[in-house]
């Protein structure tokens, strides 16, 4: 393999590798808690927390694990960061944690954060499985956000609970169901596709 | 040293360390989130219960629990009642207040639930929910007005609203009530409320 470089291996989360957008990975949080924007920051940063701090556990014990274990290793390291998380939002953000409410929990079985330490972790060092889960998490944060912007703007006419549209603007109420967040989700993803073959055409 | 040793040696220390880790955890937040829920609890009984300073409980069981709140002077403001059960996705956890003889729900809140967010979740809306079920009668079982209604002057006093797109969230709340409404009913009847008993005792 190629060394990229830092940079090369921290912007890939955001667009070339994005876990939402390009590799479809996650989608159970980024269906479910981007009714409102604020559920859609708490839910990347906790991601954010659980996959940075699982991949600096597991790059640097991988040559300690003999390989028939290691889905179970990664399963309790993973299990163990998301627990702290919970605890830690309950204990300090209740209002969050109220909010997320079993999604919390839930990002156990997130495949981006079991999918990076099979696909890197375990097998790069330690500083380039950091660079690599900052930038996934970066762009996990970042289609959350997208999406829970615009769901939130035409579901509920407002942005982090501030209303910003006017009398006139009569909610969508789909867009706040799970049909809304499908639908928004597959337009993100033609305009995603789009872009991507645009530039390949240019390239 | 053979593979499988090597296996059960790595998984047992991961899985001590993992707990070793989340042991001290929740050692270190179990007092914080006692505390948060505490702080919650009175809350609650002051938003239920406005005036209240003062709140102790005079009846508690298994998911239910009967506060009495009184003022700075001592007297009765009324009583908070806690009551928990199943919702859409998971437990529900409310809290009502009434007046100090028991005979209308003042307000409604919502402890905890773990509802559809966006959806369900709305049961803790003030201005969707919740200021739908103040100065309910409490003489007998309330019903759910359907389709919602715009205003709380559309409601018969008997009568609370349904969230649209939330039917069975609004449902489960109101299940939640109208059970402890049945248990509060029959506390009194035994006479294991009055304030006036438990003065004299």
């Amino acid at each position: 393999m190629p060394a990229k470089s830092i940079r090369a291996e921290y912007l890939k989360g955001l667009w070339q590798e994005n876990p939402v957008f390009r590799q479809l990975l996650g989608m159970c949080p980024t269906l479910a808690v981007t009714g409102a924007v604020i559920n859609g920051i708490a839910m990347g940063l906790a991601t954010s927390f659980v996959l940075i701090f699982s991949s600096l556990v597991i790059s640097s014990i991988k040559k300690l694990i003999p390989s028939q274990v290691r889905i179970a290793c990664y399963v309790v390291i993973i299990a163990t960061f998301v627990t702290m998380a919970d605890r830690f939002l309950a204990a300090f953000f209740l209002p969050i944690s109220k909010s997320l409410g079993p999604y919390v929990p839930l990002i156990v079985v997130n495949c981006i954060i079991l999918g990076r330490q099979e696909a890197f972790s375990s097998k790069n060092s330690v500083g380039r499985s950091l660079i690599d889960a900052l930038g996934m998490s970066s762009g996990f944060v970042l289609a959350l956000l997208i999406l829970s912007s615009i769901r939130e703007i035409l579901g509920s006419g407002t942005f982090l609970g501030h209303q910003v549209m006017g009398a006139w603007f009569k909610p969508w109420l789909i867009m706040i169901f799970p049909s809304g967040a499908f639908i928004t989700l597959g337009i993100l993803l033609a305009i995603a596709l789009v872009i991507e073959s645009k530039a390949k055409q240019r390239r | 040293m053979n593979l499988s040793s090597r296996m059960v040696i790595v998984l047992t220390s991961v899985g001590l360390i993992s707990g070793s880790f989340l042991a001290s955890v929740g050692l270190l937040t179990k007092e914080r989130i006692a505390l948060n829920r505490q702080q919650e609890t009175e809350a609650a009984i002051v938003t239920v219960v406005p005036g209240t300073t003062n709140s102790q409980i005079v009846y508690e069981e298994e998911g239910f629990t009967v506060y009495e709140g009184k003022e700075d002077n001592g007297n009765l403001a009324g009583f908070a009642i806690y009551a928990s059960g199943t919702g859409f996705q998971g437990k529900i956890t409310l809290m009502y207040g009434t007046d100090s003889s028991m005979t209308k729900i003042k307000f409604l809140t919502i402890i905890e639930q773990r509802e559809t967010p966006g959806l369900g979740s709305k049961i803790t809306d003030v201005e969707a929910f919740l200021r739908y079920w103040e100065n309910k009668d409490m003489s007998s079982s309330l019903t759910l007005h359907k389709p919602a209604a715009s205003s709380p002057e559309e409601l018969a006093p008997t009568e609370v609203n349904t969230i649209t797109g939330a039917t069975i969230s609004s449902e489960k709340v109101l299940e939640i009530v109208n059970l402890s409404l049945e248990r509060l009913r029959n506390l009194k009847k035994e006479g294991k409320l009055s304030s006036e008993e438990q003065d004299a005792s």
